[in-house]
């Protein structure tokens, strides 16, 4: 038999040889792909025609387009769905036995978290680019922040969509459902979306929703992300930067944790 | 002086109330097979996953190829193959994409890694199907790139758990092919089957698992000489005939235990067939339907319990 030794690789190589793993993956399944970008496609064709008529409303910023109000909260909306699959496509790999292989190699188990919120911040970042290219091709999105503003809106919506992923995989290391994190994480998401000034501003929401809409986290990471992308008075960058960092870290550690358990008994 | 590869002390394992393992010792010298023998639920998988550092154990301690199972788990996974009941293959990538994928992961160079996995890939006769997603892999092909992915790094001791199960009768004897040259090599392994055969074709000691303990272990000669080498099966017409036909056998000296209308008893020569018959004969018995049976894994069972 031939002699090898090769006792395990470096941390750094764990982790970017399973991003590359995930990303490959992602390539060989093409219609999971088309899919994951026809969801917020299809949201962003119907709100920019449905909603585009609350432009003439009291509330509304005057002189601004909608798609030009609506794109950026696509954007991080678009980072938030794409954050609660990533906890899922744990729950996959944990079920197909993926990992029940990893476990028995001389690797460290937080590199395969990891290197699913990398890949996954990686096809975000691809829908977002997506996204935008739409908005602006198709829709007449024409942002006063320019390009640098648009990517810089992507930028946060990324972070954003990034901080809550480590959330989806610590729920994911704990809960370890597939079905039952889809259910509850729409049920979860659903309202927060409405709830918030992604598709219409505060002012216009019912007294009770501009309530819940002012304490909503997404309100602010939308708002940020629409005075980046307008060119308005930045508002909150920073602020959902830290409280993005901060989820981060908090749900990496709980992820570890929770991964850390037996896969099956 | 022959190495222990595999050396587990009074493990024991506890779910909640339920003990999985309990006290339960085994060895395996090098370039030896040891195989583990037992029912769904005999803890045939949970001491695998004590051994490959999947599942702590709640007492005693192992050591594989030398090191702490616990406090050496990094050093025991980098010296070990699994191939589960399940393929662990990544159903999204190709298969030569798979064995590069755990090349890589265990310190390989890309070259290596691709080197490594066109090796494998002969080797298992997988070449063809190289660049094809694992998902449209057959059962048995499955079963070989995975056994192929547990060999990436020349594993020094390999955990097959019930390699063979839902296997047609070619892949399986090719599976039985392949393990006979990996011990050949010089590696070490232990297998665990509910299949008497497969382990008496392959195992150098046998350890009969049942409810967490061991109930038998040994070389197969010695275990078979233990169970008996066949059984006769009587089914008779009623059960009063069952009571005395019971009786009736218990008093030419064997040890028939009943179930239903259905008599099982060991024996240890062909001619004791003809004492069974003798003795019903002699009571006026006339049996339904009556046979000879290999020894299979429910008759070590049944000796095991009635000793």
């Amino acid at each position: 038999m031939a002699t090898l030794t090769w006792h395990g690789s470096s941390y750094p190589t764990q982790v970017l040889v399973l991003t590359g793993r995930s990303l490959r993956a992602l390539l060989r399944t093409p219609l999971l792909v088309f899919f994951s970008v026809l969801q917020p496609l299809i949201m962003l064709t119907l709100f920019s025609q449905i909603f585009g008529s609350i432009t003439s409303t009291a509330n509304f910023p005057p002189g601004m387009t909608y798609i030009n109000y609506l794109l950026p909260a696509i954007l991080v909306n678009t980072a938030m769905q794409s954050s609660l699959a990533s906890g899922i496509g744990l729950v996959q790999d944990m079920s197909n036995g993926v990992l029940a292989r990893f476990r028995s190699l001389p690797i460290r188990p937080s590199t395969v978290l990891l290197a699913r919120n990398l890949s996954d911040a990686v096809r975000t970042a691809f829908q977002l680019l997506l996204m935008i290219t739409f908005g602006v091709l198709v829709f007449g999105f024409r942002p006063d922040g320019g390009m640098l503003g648009t990517l810089a809106a992507l930028g946060l919506a990324l972070v954003v969509g990034w901080a809550l992923s480590w959330v989806f995989i610590a729920i994911a290391a704990w809960v370890r459902k597939a079905e039952l994190m889809q259910t509850v994480g729409f049920l979860a998401m659903f309202p927060l979306m409405f709830a918030s000034s992604a598709f219409v501003p505060v002012g216009g929401l019912p007294g009770w929703l501009q309530a819940i809409a002012k304490i909503n986290p997404l309100t602010y990471a939308v708002d940020a992300a629409r005075s980046l992308a307008l060119a308005h008075p930045v508002t909150g960058v920073v602020g959902a930067l830290v409280t993005s960092g901060a989820i981060a870290v908090v749900g990496a550690f709980m992820a570890i944790r929770g991964f850390r358990r037996p896969l099956s008994i | 002086m022959s190495e222990l590869m595999i050396e587990a002390t009074e493990v024991s394992k506890r779910f909640g109330d339920v003990h999985a393992l309990d006290g339960v010792s085994v060895t395996a010298k090098k370039g030896s097979v040891l195989g583990l023998l037992g029912h769904n639920g005999a803890g045939k998988t949970t001491l695998v996953n004590i051994l490959t550092t999947m599942l702590p154990p709640s007492g005693g301690s192992a050591r594989v190829a030398g090191f702490d199972v616990v406090k050496q788990s990094h050093e025991v996974r980098s010296r070990i193959g699994l191939t589960g009941q399940f393929a662990a293959v990544d159903e999204q990538l190709s298969g030569h994409d798979n064995l590069v994928l755990i090349a890589r992961l265990l310190g390989a160079s890309r070259k290596q890694a691709h080197q490594r996995a066109d090796d494998l890939l002969e080797q298992f006769d997988l070449t063809d199907a190289a660049k094809r997603n694992a998902k449209t892999y057959s059962g048995g092909m499955r079963r070989r790139l995975d056994l192929a992915a547990s060999l990436v790094g020349s594993p020094e001791v390999l955990f097959l758990d019930e390699p063979t199960t839902g296997l047609d009768p070619a892949s399986r004897l090719a599976m039985w092919e392949i393990v006979e040259k990996l011990v050949a090599d010089g590696t070490t392994v232990l297998l665990t089957t509910q299949y008497l055969d497969e382990a008496d074709r392959l195992a150098d000691t046998i350890t009969v698992l049942s409810q967490g303990k061991v109930v038998a272990s040994g070389t197969s000669a010695e275990l078979k000489a233990q169970v008996g080498q066949r059984t006769v099966t009587v089914t008779l017409d009623s059960a009063s005939d069952v009571d005395t036909a019971l009786k009736a056998i218990n008093a030419v000296g064997l040890h028939p235990v009943a179930e239903g209308l259905t008599l099982t008893t060991p024996v240890n020569a062909s001619r004791d067939l003809a004492t069974v018959v003798r003795a019903l004969d002699d009571n006026g018995l006339e049996a339904h339907e009556i046979g000879l049976a290999e020894p299979t894994l429910d008759d070590v069972y049944l000796t095991l319990a009635a000793n």
